[in-house]
């Protein structure tokens, strides 16, 4: 097949369990963005980013046997993602420490665009504009594990409460005031770069 | 509809994923608090909007096939049926148990406790890595399940560490 129109995700995958390499392609091409995303507000660093995004879809390949279309695709997808993530976290919880001391080095990282170079904006504007970038990224990160994968999921993928609830194995009420009480924390810490 | 309802919803309203609905709207209306926190939310919104990631460098794909070539070079578990059945991973979880011991028994007292722990390094025990051989074939019994429950796999993981250092 040369691409999934008319098919849903589930049933690309099971494309792919059928032995269809184009499948599994077209799957890799639709979601790299969305994961690498993903993994750099859960990772925080580009580099390490891509890695946990190819470790994805190196996974969902190797599921592939085993896999059922009775979930979403996505939900399955960004399980394997945020059990990842989860994972990193854990994996280098010290080395963290450290990169939350060095956050003043020249940033490669954050994925701002360099307007400065361009003469768009002041070495002040930047200057400012790059401490509320680490603002928010310090705030997010210092989310508790489920909250923080919550805002990125809502705020940064587009998924919605059911498909958050799905991932994170919680009811959607439970993951609506998870998500409230995330913002919520956000607005608070956040309120002097608004 | 009451305050609590609207918090509900709260973050969908306030970055636009949910349409304002009348009732929504009057209880905004005649609600203060309400109104004062959708503002301030969606002024939190539009901070968030501002850190964006990075695009997938020109070298993921090729990184990816790369791996992928890799993966399908490996010895195909996936496809024996039989190496998935859990009475056989458990089996095959003992065999490497065995084998860990007599790799010790062999070593004999030639190690220190330092030593053990770099000799363990290179112990077939490496391939019960998460994301390999056993780790996976234990996670992939249950497709539902794998990957969903963050303990369970910190139960998984715990016992890799046993294994690997006994
Ligand atoms: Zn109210």
């Amino acid at each position: 097949m040369a691409g999934g129109e008319g098919y849903t995700d589930a049933e690309v995958m099971l494309r792919v369990k059928a032995g269809d390499q184009s499948a599994f392609d077209y799957l890799v091409q639709k979601y790299r963005r969305p994961l690498v995303g993903f993994m750099y507000r859960m990772a925080r660093n580009a580099a390490v980013a891509e890695d946990l995004a190819q470790e994805v879809f190196l996974r969902v390949y190797r599921s592939r046997h085993t896999y059922e279309a009775s979930a979403k695709f996505t939900t399955w997808l960004y399980r394997i993602a945020t059990n990842l993530a989860v994972n990193h976290a854990r994996d280098t919880r010290h080395e963290r420490a450290e990169v939350t001391v060095s956050l003043d080095e020249p940033d490669e990282e954050t994925g701002t665009t360099p307007d400065l170079a361009d003469g768009t904006i002041t070495a002040e504007e930047a200057l400012v504009r790059r401490e509320k970038m680490l603002a928010i990224r310090s705030k997010v990160e210092a989310l508790p594990e489920r909250q923080k994968m919550a805002v990125v999921m809502h705020k940064y993928q587009q998924m919605d409460y059911k498909q958050i609830s799905e991932v994170l194995k919680l009811s959607e009420s439970a993951t609506k005031s998870l998500l409230f009480r995330a913002y919520e924390t956000l607005r608070e810490q956040l309120k002097e770069f608004v | 509809m009451k305050c609590k309802d609207i918090q509900e919803v709260m973050p969908d309203l306030a970055s636009g994923l949910v349409e304002v609905t009348p009732e929504i709207g009057s209880h905004m209306a005649g609600c203060g608090a309400c109104a004062t926190k959708m503002r301030e939310f969606q002024q939190t919104m539009a901070l968030l909007d501002e850190w964006k990631a990075p695009e997938p460098s020109p070298y993921f794909d090729v990184r990816l096939q790369a791996r992928l070539r890799e993966e399908m070079a490996k010895p195909q578990a996936g496809r024996l049926g039989w190496f998935r059945r859990p009475v056989l991973a458990a089996a095959l979880t003992v065999l490497m148990g065995v084998g860990v011991g007599l790799f010790y028994a062999k070593g004999g007292g030639m190690y220190n406790s330092q030593d053990s722990e770099v000799a363990t390094m290179d112990s077939p025990v490496q391939s019960a890595e998460p994301g390999t051989a056993v780790g996976d074939l234990q996670a992939l019994e249950k497709n539902h399940d794998l990957y969903s429950d963050f303990d369970l796999l910190d139960d998984l993981e715990v016992q890799h560490n046993v294994v690997a250092n006994p």
